[in-house]
């Protein structure tokens, strides 16, 4: 891991230093995204939303508030029964996708298929491309990465998904969230002026190197009220340290240095890491957002789905 | 050393690889990028350091493991190499060995540092090694004169701890006495197999050529180590005798060895260039320059007039520079009267032979090279000061003593003189007055008939040196009616009983005296070989009770009469090392043998005086004697290999295995849980690198 001097530009702080992406077996993008929305795709996505509508949706005891306009006429004469009558409508709820690009982001350990900002690219095309073929407009927008602005705006058709799969494409890893929340201020503030009430934002990070503070801004926007999931990605080397006997690591984020023996404190590690998690779940859920977590090496079509039901659980 | 042992050898050169691996971990491991470090506990340097003795402990057992290793590889081709015996059947065998303990033993064995002493002594060592049960040793010392130092014994233990207490000498040589006298000492064993072994370095110590050693009869002579043989450079100061402000100084140097055989601790370099310096204490007050000539050489060094001295300073001189000995560099300067004195009282025209020159005696004293300064006088001293310095009076048959020569004379003698009085026919014709009491108690008559020659038998004078005594044919005896005396002792007697020679003890000296004359008109005994071992004992008695203060070392100091003796060899530096005193059985005459060269103090009975030993000429002259082919055959042993230590490597490679287990588990026991690390360790020292030393 690393970045070849042929990418270093002026001189930029530590953590700002554009990294390469790893894409490994996650490219080609556009048609991995395909395929694993292909899995993942139930039929259009349709948002229902009961109440005043063009399509009856069927009958349903009356109950003290109901509006008497729906009060079904013919059903009390013929039956004695008050019967409200439904009607269903289908509403665009948009779809923003939230990617963090961030130093941290670019790692992939040796059993990664890619690094783990390829594999949120991965998730968040497919998203796209299930919310495009539901015809949700679709956003993209990113923590970090280097140039600041970068996205998409949100949009419908085939073509905002060729825009957010190339945006995908042409990512980079830059950005040190480690100490300085700025830049997830910066783009909590704008999915809040952009996404829709009622949209849905899927924001995908490792959440490893933000602080507890720095995921408010965040949180917030399920308030909105917003259909809000965090996806965690992980790196299996991440999960399970698999590394072996004495290493040295040092932070992509925040730069700090440990020696440690890799097999003697493998079991704290991940005692810590569950602990982190935790905290951080309880915050998100506390919220009323979800929180899912994913690896690298793990099957992206089931977690696409968890993904999914995640956003179906928060809209209700 | 085959190319195999080196090889294997070469292992040993690994002992460096557990230190490398060490600085190699010791380096910080690679750094290796990551994200979650914040939740990555780190080991924490305390506990590195709780580890560094077992480390360390761990280290040198591993270290020592390499190189046993290397050794075990190597052992089957290398072996220890020590001196043995070969065994004719493997029957048991009586040795003889003869340890040369002389001065020029104190060089250094060529081509090492050690000196040809310890090397001969190792060498009995390994000897002894290989002996076994059964095998009888004797020990001698082929230092001048020749002793035994351990009799003929079966007991292994005590020839090692005979052997373990010899030590170097200033001694001169006498190599063919010491293997006779080894011979005698096994002559009557009755091992089949008796050999004599030299470990010597075969330095003739006579300053001329030697023939080879003989073998003895019936036994082997076996001469090994001819490693401690080779001629070396070295210069002497023999002695330093002081008359007023000459000081007289002989210097022997051996002869100068060629390029290829010069020894590495002297050459003929070294010499060129030397100095002789005559010091007082620390102040130099004479140096100069000297030739260096093969032999003695006798050079004078004058004192300056303007030099004021300390009388209570010690002179000495000394040679600047190195050679091969250096304990003969330096001498004290006696004063005058360190040459015996010998007053020689004679008719020289009664005396004189017929082939011309000198009385007989003068010419016996020439002939022995005692060192001894011969003083002719027609008269008997009657006066003590003319009596002064003298060592050995030699009265021949005079007319008795005037009252005023036996006050001197008793006098003197009893201050330590040495009077060899022979009685003829002019002592019997004393006139009134004029006795020998209390020189000779009793009245003396001169017999005409020819005595019947010596008891042998009873012969405690001239002892081998007396053979032929007993057809001594001189033309009559004196005849003595002695007073009963304890003091006076019969040496020799004639075939009939009465006295030939008497000892007489008076004070600290003695006096001896003879029936017959030196007048080769009366007696042939002037002609005889004993009449020269006559003159040298009594020389050497005259040194011993005092009247000289110089003699060779190795020669025993005997005093008699003395109550109380006390002798302390004085070094340079005014330190005095004391020497032990043998108290002769019969308990009046004691015996000191001064075994190195230098000055010494003498106490007896409260009186103080000061000897000088000094070391022999020959001594100097460090090139071999030849020895036979047959002398040095392997038939009779060598070096050989013989010892195969490979098992016990194995053994302390074992025993290092098992403290490697040991320490690894002590160093378990002893190392914190992760979780206790964890909660001890200084969040400050996370960037220290851990170092595991066990695992390099």
């Amino acid at each position: 891991m690393g970045y070849t001097p042929a990418m270093q530009g002026a001189p930029r702080r530590p953590g700002e230093q554009l990294l390469p992406i790893e894409w490994g077996a996650i490219t080609p993008l556009r048609l991995r995204a395909q395929l694993v929305a292909d899995g993942a795709y139930d039929g259009v996505h349709r948002s229902r939303r009961r109440g005043a509508g063009v399509e009856f949706g069927g009958q349903r005891p009356y109950v003290a508030g109901d509006d008497l306009r729906f009060l079904d006429l013919r059903a009390l004469l013929r039956h004695d029964r008050l019967m409200v009558r439904e009607y269903e409508t289908e509403t665009e709820r948009a779809l923003w996708m939230c990617l963090d690009a961030t130093g941290s982001m670019a790692f992939r350990g040796p059993a990664a298929p890619g690094a783990k900002v390829a594999y949120g690219a991965l998730l968040a095309a497919a998203l796209a491309r299930i919310a495009i073929a539901g015809q949700d407009p679709v956003g993209l927008s990113f923590i970090g990465g280097g140039e600041p602005g970068r996205g998409v705006s949100v949009g419908f058709g085939h073509a905002t998904f060729e825009r957010v799969v190339s945006e995908l494409e042409c990512a980079t890893a830059a950005g040190d969230l480690h100490g300085d929340d700025g830049e997830v201020v910066r783009a909590a503030r704008m999915l809040d002026r952009r996404a829709a009430r009622g949209g849905a934002i899927v924001v995908f990070s490792d959440f490893l190197d933000l602080p507890a503070e720095a995921l408010r801004p965040l949180t917030a926007l399920a308030a909105a009220p917003r259909a809000l999931v965090f996806v965690q990605v992980l790196d299996p080397q991440e999960r399970d340290l698999s590394f072996q006997g004495k290493v040295r690591l040092k932070a992509l984020e925040g730069g700090r240095v440990v020696t440690t023996d890799a097999d003697a404190v493998r079991a704290r590690y991940q005692t810590a890491l569950r602990a982190h998690n935790d905290a951080l779940q309880a915050q998100v859920e506390a919220a009323g957002a979800r929180w899912v977590e994913t690896a690298t090496d793990g099957d992206p079509v089931k977690h696409v789905r968890t993904v999914l039901r995640a956003i179906a659980e928060a809209r209700r | 050393m085959s190319f195999l042992t080196l090889a294997a050898l070469a292992v040993g050169l690994l002992v460096a690889a557990p230190i490398v691996a060490h600085l190699l971990r010791r380096k910080p491991p690679e750094e290796v990028a990551f994200t979650a470090v914040d939740l990555v506990p780190a080991t924490t340097a305390t506990a590195q350091r709780r580890n560094a003795l077992e480390d360390r402990a761990l280290f040198f057992v591993r270290a020592i493991a390499v190189l046993a290793l290397a050794i075990l590889g190597a052992t089957p081709f290398v072996t220890c190499q020590r001196l043995s015996l070969a065994r004719d059947g493997g029957a048991s065998v009586a040795i003889a060995i003869v340890l040369d303990d002389s001065m020029s033993m104190q060089a250094a064995t060529p081509g090492e540092t050690v000196s040809r002493f310890d090397r001969a002594r190792e060498g009995a060592r390994e000897l002894l090694a290989g002996l076994r049960e059964g095998d009888a040793v004797a020990v001698v010392l082929a230092g001048d004169p020749p002793r035994v130092h351990l009799a003929a014994t079966t007991n292994l233990d005590a020839v090692r701890e005979a052997i373990e207490t010899t030590t170097e000498s200033d001694r001169g040589t006498d190599l063919d006495g010491a293997v006779t006298l080894a011979a005698d000492l096994l002559r009557e064993l009755s091992h089949v197999d008796k050999r004599v072994v030299v470990l010597s370095d075969l330095a003739a110590g006579t300053g001329q050529p030697a023939r080879a050693l003989e073998a003895p009869e019936g036994m082997k002579l076996w001469v090994p180590l001819d490693a401690l043989q080779g001629p070396a450079d070295d210069c002497a100061v023999v002695g330093a005798e002081r008359q007023g402000r000459r000081v007289g100084v002989r210097l022997a140097c051996s002869p100068a060895p060629t390029e290829e055989a010069a020894a590495p601790r002297g050459s003929a370099d070294a010499a060129s260039g030397r100095r002789l310096r005559l010091s007082a204490g620390d102040r130099t007050l004479v140096e100069v320059p000297f030739r260096r000539l093969d032999g003695p050489q006798d050079l004078t060094l004058v004192i300056p007039e303007d030099a004021d001295l300390d009388p209570a300073l010690r002179l000495y001189v000394s040679l600047t520079g190195t050679d091969a000995i250096a304990a003969d560099d330096l001498a004290p300067v006696v004063r005058v009267g360190g040459r015996l004195q010998v007053v020689v009282v004679t008719d020289a025209a009664e005396n004189a032979v017929a082939t011309g020159g000198p009385p007989p005696v003068e010419q016996a004293f020439a002939a022995l090279r005692l060192g001894v300064q011969i003083r002719p006088r027609s008269t008997v001293p009657d006066r003590a000061t003319e009596l002064d310095g003298i060592g050995l009076l030699i009265v021949d048959d005079v007319p008795g003593f005037t009252p005023a020569q036996r006050r001197a004379l008793t006098t003197w003698i009893e201050g330590g003189g040495v009077l060899l009085l022979t009685l003829g026919p002019g002592a019997a014709s004393a006139p009134l007055g004029q006795t020998f009491d209390p020189m000779v108690p009793g009245l003396v008559r001169w017999q005409r008939e020819p005595p019947p020659g010596v008891d042998r038998d009873q012969d405690r004078l001239f002892t081998d040196a007396g053979s032929g005594l007993e057809d001594l044919a001189p033309k009559g005896r004196a005849a003595l009616e002695l007073e009963e005396d304890d003091e006076t002792t019969t040496l020799v007697s004639w075939a009939d009983g009465r006295p030939f020679a008497l000892e007489h003890r008076m004070g600290r000296g003695v006096v001896v005296a003879l029936t017959l004359p030196f007048d080769t008109a009366q007696s042939d005994l002037a002609l005889r070989p004993g009449f020269l071992e006559l003159l040298k004992r009594m020389t050497d008695t005259a040194r011993t009770l005092g009247g000289v203060s110089r003699s060779t070392v190795g020669n025993a100091w005997t005093l008699q009469g003395f109550d109380e003796v006390r002798v302390v060899r004085l070094a340079r530096d005014d330190s005095a090392v004391p020497l032990e005193v043998e108290l002769a059985p019969g308990g009046k005459t004691r015996r000191v043998v001064p075994e190195r060269a230098g000055l010494y103090a003498l106490t007896l009975d409260g009186n103080e005086t000061t000897r000088v030993a000094a070391v022999r000429e020959g001594e100097v002259d460090l090139r071999p004697r030849p020895a036979d082919a047959n002398q040095r055959s392997d038939a009779l042993g060598g070096v050989e290999a013989s010892v195969d230590v490979s098992s016990y490597v194995a053994l302390a490679l074992l025993a290092l295995i098992l403290a490697e287990m040991i320490i690894r588990v002590a160093s378990r026991r002893r190392a914190p849980s992760p979780d206790e690390s964890d909660e001890r360790g200084d969040p400050t020292a996370n960037d220290e690198p851990p170092v595991d030393v066990a695992a390099a």
